[in-house]
């Protein structure tokens, strides 16, 4: 009986060894996918990636994207097109044919490694659709570092030329660029404010000539404030001149603030930064608990819910999808994760539903890396906009969301790249020195008007391009392929 | 016998007592700091520990704890308006006002910045308070402290008591998620 017991008990000890073993990335192994297939991908020149934008541009369709500085084993990783050392920049991809991308040009960045260089964000306009730009330039609006936002003519994008540069800062984050009106809410950090990041609003109708509406952020973070600073911000997302409204996100992944603002009372209201002028322009600020952090405010306004389809009111939602950001590596804070807000009453903003990936459907706290959300797809093109999301979610690769139905999330589908040996480490701090592990770390997801999926890496291993399949792309009304 | 049973008996109740307190130096009018529970509600961060001090700097307090994942990497506490941010002077008091520039500071071999502060409290009151920030590559250690004496005395006291090897092996643990 003894021997039965302790029998059962090995085997039981066994299999949960190899549970967790499996989880384990290990390169040569394939990739972990449901509903979603790899199209292509591109190293990236192991350079860690933010922010990837994808434009169509002429017949061609350009990927650009951002970097984070470089590692303390390579600040400045070779690019192989040059043979030069160069500090992590911008990368411009070519992904006309995703299943074959073309890189062109690797644009540097500032010195300084992880999130202290590089060039994390990019947004891209069209001169055309600029009120004053030139109709034959294509401009490409990038963070430099900490201490510049950059404009560069991408009309040629293996020829990238600079057009103008707004300096002299202590940090930069996600902006956001009205194609048609110009206007550019770019995350900043003025040196006199007393938050790392807030928002200078700047009229970039003429990329040339940039012109400056005013200051933006929360009482309390303006110059010459004292007291408790708030939350500082991450990122904003405005609906244009139509939709009058930017939606802000604050935090990263602690004390995050949903805060809804009158663009056109932004726009042309008090600009000097007193704590009066900087709430005239709000309509609501919506706290989240202190656990999470506001990466991602992606608003999805007018909405028909179908459950709600008979009911005599509230037909249509105002949704503002929130994505928060996880920062320390196997699951070292709370849980970071996708949160939906109803706006439709903008005075009283409701979160009304949440998303995760369950840990245990891969183990993902013991993977390695980060484990958590950090941001969505922001392409608001009609093929996914309304009916899925996309969001990173580090060591679980990218989630597949049908939305329809905002206040019952449902995940049909995800695609976990394999790593590669340029996949770099990810280390905990352990009694007298650190412990390491590898593993994908999915950073940021966009989408393109064709329904094409672009992920990219934190930790080195590259551009992955998706499609969906089965079930997911039929929840999202594609054709089958 | 019966006095050996006495003097055991003494040294037992004294180290007791002593559970909890650290003496920081055998002089004439040395801190002595009791632990407390945390007074704060929770927020984003785990609590951390607080202490009341007894002695040479009675009646001030201090809250410790670590912020792991807060800092700039490479920068560490690059400015004043950081510690403003970071150094939970705020949970003593939303309404503060610093009363100076700040300063470099060390906990053994971590760097940051230390700023003295004017604390107005929901009862009127108003303290002298210090905020500390120190960080250790993406993570900070912060400590407030606030008091009735004056800020410098209440700085100098903090900063020898966080320097105390109790605290420092704490501060380390603490930093390393434990």
């Amino acid at each position: 009986m003894f021997r039965c017991v302790l029998t059962a008990a090995g085997l039981v000890l066994f299999a949960c060894s190899t549970a967790a073993h499996a989880q384990k990335q290990t390169i040569g192994a394939p990739p972990e996918a449901s509903n979603m297939k790899l199209v292509g991908t591109n190293d990236l020149q192991a350079r860690s990636a933010y922010q990837p934008t994808i434009h169509h541009q002429g017949d061609r369709w350009i990927a650009y994207i951002g970097h984070h500085g470089g590692t303390d084993d390579v600040p400045a990783p070779v690019n192989p097109m040059t043979g030069q050392a160069e500090p992590n920049g911008t990368s411009i991809v070519d992904v006309t044919d995703p299943a074959r991308p073309k890189y062109l040009r690797h644009l540097p960045g500032q010195e300084g490694k992880y999130e202290s260089g590089g060039a994390q964000m990019v947004r891209v306009c069209d001169g055309k659709s600029l009120p004053k730009g030139d109709p034959n330039a294509v401009y490409m609006l990038r963070t430099f570092g900490s201490e510049a936002h950059e404009i560069w003519n991408v009309a040629d994008p293996a020829n990238p030329v600079l057009i103008t540069r707004i300096g002299g800062l202590k940090d930069t984050h996600k902006s956001w660029w009205e194609c048609d009106t110009g206007v550019a809410f770019l995350v900043s950090g003025a040196p006199d404010w007393r938050t790392r990041r807030m928002t200078q609003i700047y009229d970039l109708s003429d990329p040339a000539h940039p012109q400056k509406i005013r200051d933006f952020g929360l009482p309390g973070q303006e110059p010459g404030s004292t007291g408790a600073v708030p939350t500082e911000l991450h990122g904003p997302i405005s609906t244009g001149p139509n939709g009058n409204r930017v939606f802000f996100g604050y935090g990263t992944n602690k004390g995050g603030i949903l805060q809804i603002v009158d663009r056109e009372k932004l726009l042309s209201g008090p600009k000097e930064p007193t704590p009066d002028n900087l709430r005239f322009p709000e309509i609501s600020r919506m706290p989240m608990s202190a656990f999470n952090g506001a990466h991602t405010t992606f608003p999805m306004l007018d909405m028909p819910v179908a459950e709600f389809a008979e009911d005599k009111d509230g037909k249509t939602r105002d949704i503002v999808m929130i994505v928060d950001e996880a920062i320390l590596n196997e699951c070292g804070e709370a849980r970071q994760m996708v949160w939906f807000a109803d706006v439709t009453t903008e005075t009283r903003p409701m979160m009304i539903s949440s998303y995760t990936v369950p840990e245990a459907s891969g183990q993902f706290c013991q993977r390695g890396g980060r484990f958590g959300s950090h941001s969505s797809n922001e392409s608001m093109a009609p093929v996914y906009y309304k009916k899925m999301a996309f969001i990173a979610f580090f060591n679980a690769g990218v989630r597949a969301l049908d939305i329809r139905d905002p206040y019952h999330p449902k995940e049909v589908g995800y695609f976990i790249p394999a790593i590669t040996k340029a996949t770099d480490k990810r280390c905990i701090p352990i009694e007298g020195g650190e412990r390491c592990k590898v593993a994908i770390q999915t950073n940021n997801v966009e989408t393109d008007d064709r329904g094409y999926i672009y992920i990219v890496d934190r930790a080195n291993t590259g551009l992955h391009i998706l499609e969906l399949t089965g079930p997911a792309r039929a929840a999202a009304g594609l054709p089958r392929t | 016998m019966r006095c050996g049973a006495a003097i055991v008996a003494v040294v037992i109740a004294l180290g007791v007592s002593g559970v909890g307190t650290y003496r920081l130096a055998p002089a004439a009018e040395s801190a002595r700091w009791r632990e407390i529970a945390w007074p704060f509600p929770r927020d984003g961060w785990p609590s951390g520990r607080a202490f009341r001090c007894d002695g040479a700097c009675a009646g001030t307090e201090l809250y410790v704890r670590a912020k792991r994942g807060f800092c700039n990497c490479d920068r560490g506490v690059a400015d004043d308006d950081e510690v403003d941010r970071v150094a939970d002077i705020d949970l003593i008091s939303p309404r503060f006002a610093a009363v100076a520039p700040g300063e470099e500071v060390g906990l053994g071999e971590m760097r940051g910045r230390a700023r003295r502060y004017d604390l107005d409290l929901s009862d009127g009151a108003r303290h002298a308070a210090i905020g500390i920030a120190v960080s250790r590559r993406c993570d900070l250690f912060v400590a407030a402290a606030q008091g009735r004496g004056e800020a410098s005395a209440v700085q100098r006291a903090a900063l020898a008591f966080l320097e105390t090897p109790e605290m420092k092996v704490w501060a380390t643990a603490a930093l390393d998620g434990e």
